[in-house]
């Protein structure tokens, strides 16, 4: 598992952003759910990514969706956050032996629990931020947070089922 | 100094941190005002052609109801444009014709033209909605214009390029319309506040009107975006606030965003000059 930025990585910047813009667009559960699954590109590099390049494809990542969202600096601010947020939630759940050279962020290779507490976390407050920011302000706040739950649900779920579907162990040891 | 140099190495991420964030908050306060010039948004080229084709591909899921609306449209125009015909062919007194309307309005001379535009990206389920059409500068359509469908009014044209426009709906938390209720004339503001997509708020309709369920709302061409008359919608529900002095009343819009297929951008020829002349007289645009 080759651990530093490829090609790779690159493809899924594509596809999860083009995910996003072509089908979890117009995909929303009873008018509150969003998917943003382009975070998954975030969620899914190398865990010893370098902290100030995660930043960078933070905003990077962010400031796509932007584009096709009419929503400038919202995603990205979000993203950034997240993308902030990620090296310190990565060291709390640092296992008891620390990371081996060829942990991957792999719901096979880290397991349930670690994969969720993970995932749920980042999203929550990646979520939180495009909503809060979305209002802009706290008058909203009472509307703001079953969209933030269910959307956080959403997104989850079909994390996990990308993960299953397309990170299986095989790849990953490969 | 070399202390200062380790200090911002060692605190490299929570700076660049800050500055991304900073750059993000500035791209925010500055571009999601709902009417402003953007630099990046869905009107880009490269963009316009992803969700073209995007939309080339969804588009054929909803054929029936295009063409229902198409087909509803046509026989609407039909119907009116023979009463036209009836109604020159009886009339004889063309030339009385100038006794119900000044002959200098200017309004009845240059009548507003319409540029028609496919949608090509649209939401109804966020709290401030955006538009995109395939229909750009090189259509005619410029910023601020005022955009229908053929069941009434849609929104406000934000930005344009060549090919692409983006169009503030009507669905956004800034987006205000001057519109009135049709039958006693009596004006106020269209305004939506989130939730519902076929809801919207009606402002500023003093207690002294009596509002009823089922009384229709239309633009009050009382700005130079909107011709007078186009449809909005029906008010659905009349609340009388013990603190306020005007109604609170919900109406039921007559546009389903959610179907939006094919729309029209009003353009008005006279709109510069009387915009620049109320301005020079010092009134505020009510948008």
């Amino acid at each position: 598992m080759n651990s530093s930025l490829g090609l790779r990585h690159i493809v899924q910047f594509v596809v999860f952003v083009a995910l996003q813009i072509l089908l979890m667009d117009s995909l929303v559960l009873f008018g509150t759910g969003f998917s943003f699954i382009y975070i998954a590109f975030l969620l899914f590099l190398p865990i010893d990514m370098n902290r100030v390049l995660l930043l960078f494809l933070g905003f990077v990542a962010g400031f796509a969706v932007d584009i096709f969202y009419d929503t400038m600096g919202i995603h990205a601010a979000a993203s950034v956050l997240l993308a902030y947020l990620r090296p310190f939630i990565l060291n709390l759940l640092t296992p008891r032996d620390g990371y081996d050279t060829n942990d991957s962020v792999n719901i096979h290779i880290m397991g349930w629990r670690w994969f969720l507490a993970y995932a749920l976390t980042l999203i929550l407050v990646h979520h939180t931020a495009v909503f809060l920011l979305e209002i802009f302000s706290l008058e909203g706040l009472s509307a703001a947070v079953p969209k933030i739950l269910l959307s956080v649900l959403f997104t989850g779920v079909v994390m996990v089922i990308l993960q299953l579907l397309f990170f299986s162990l095989k790849r990953a040891n490969r | 100094m070399r202390n200062l140099f380790a200090f911002i190495y060692r605190f490299r991420a929570f700076l660049i941190f800050v500055l991304l964030e900073a750059l993000c908050i500035f791209l925010i306060v500055r571009y999601n005002t709902y009417q402003g010039a953007a630099m990046f948004n869905s009107a880009n080229t490269y963009v316009g052609q992803v969700l073209e084709f995007q939309s080339g591909v969804t588009d054929y899921f909803r054929l029936a109801s295009v063409n229902s609306t198409l087909a509803r449209e046509n026989a609407a125009l039909r119907q009116e444009l023979m009463l036209y015909r009836e109604e020159a062919e009886a009339d004889s007194t063309a030339q009385l014709d100038t006794t119900l309307y000044a002959p200098t309005d200017t309004l009845k001379a240059q009548p507003f033209i319409l540029h028609a535009g496919r949608v090509i990206n649209n939401s109804v389920r966020r709290t401030n909605n955006y538009l995109t059409l395939a229909a750009g500068s090189q259509d005619g359509v410029k910023p601020g214009m005022g955009v229908i469908s053929p069941n009434g009014a849609v929104g406000r044209v934000k930005t344009v390029s060549k090919k692409y426009a983006t169009v503030t709906s009507l669905l956004h938390s800034q987006m205000l319309i001057s519109a009135k209720i049709k039958k006693n004339n009596t004006f106020g503001t269209i305004k939506w506040t989130g939730g519902d997509y076929r809801t919207a708020l009606l402002d500023y309709i003093p207690l002294h009107v009596k509002p009823e369920i089922g009384d229709t709302i239309v633009t009050s061409g009382y700005n130079t975006v909107f011709p007078e008359g186009i449809n909005v919608g029906t008010i659905s529900k009349v609340d009388r606030e013990a603190d306020k002095s005007f109604y609170t009343i919900r109406v039921q819009l007559a546009v389903d965003f959610a179907q939006l297929s094919y729309v029209y951008v009003v353009e008005n020829p006279l709109r510069v000059e009387r915009d620049s002349l109320e301005l020079e007289a010092g009134i505020q645009p009510n948008e």
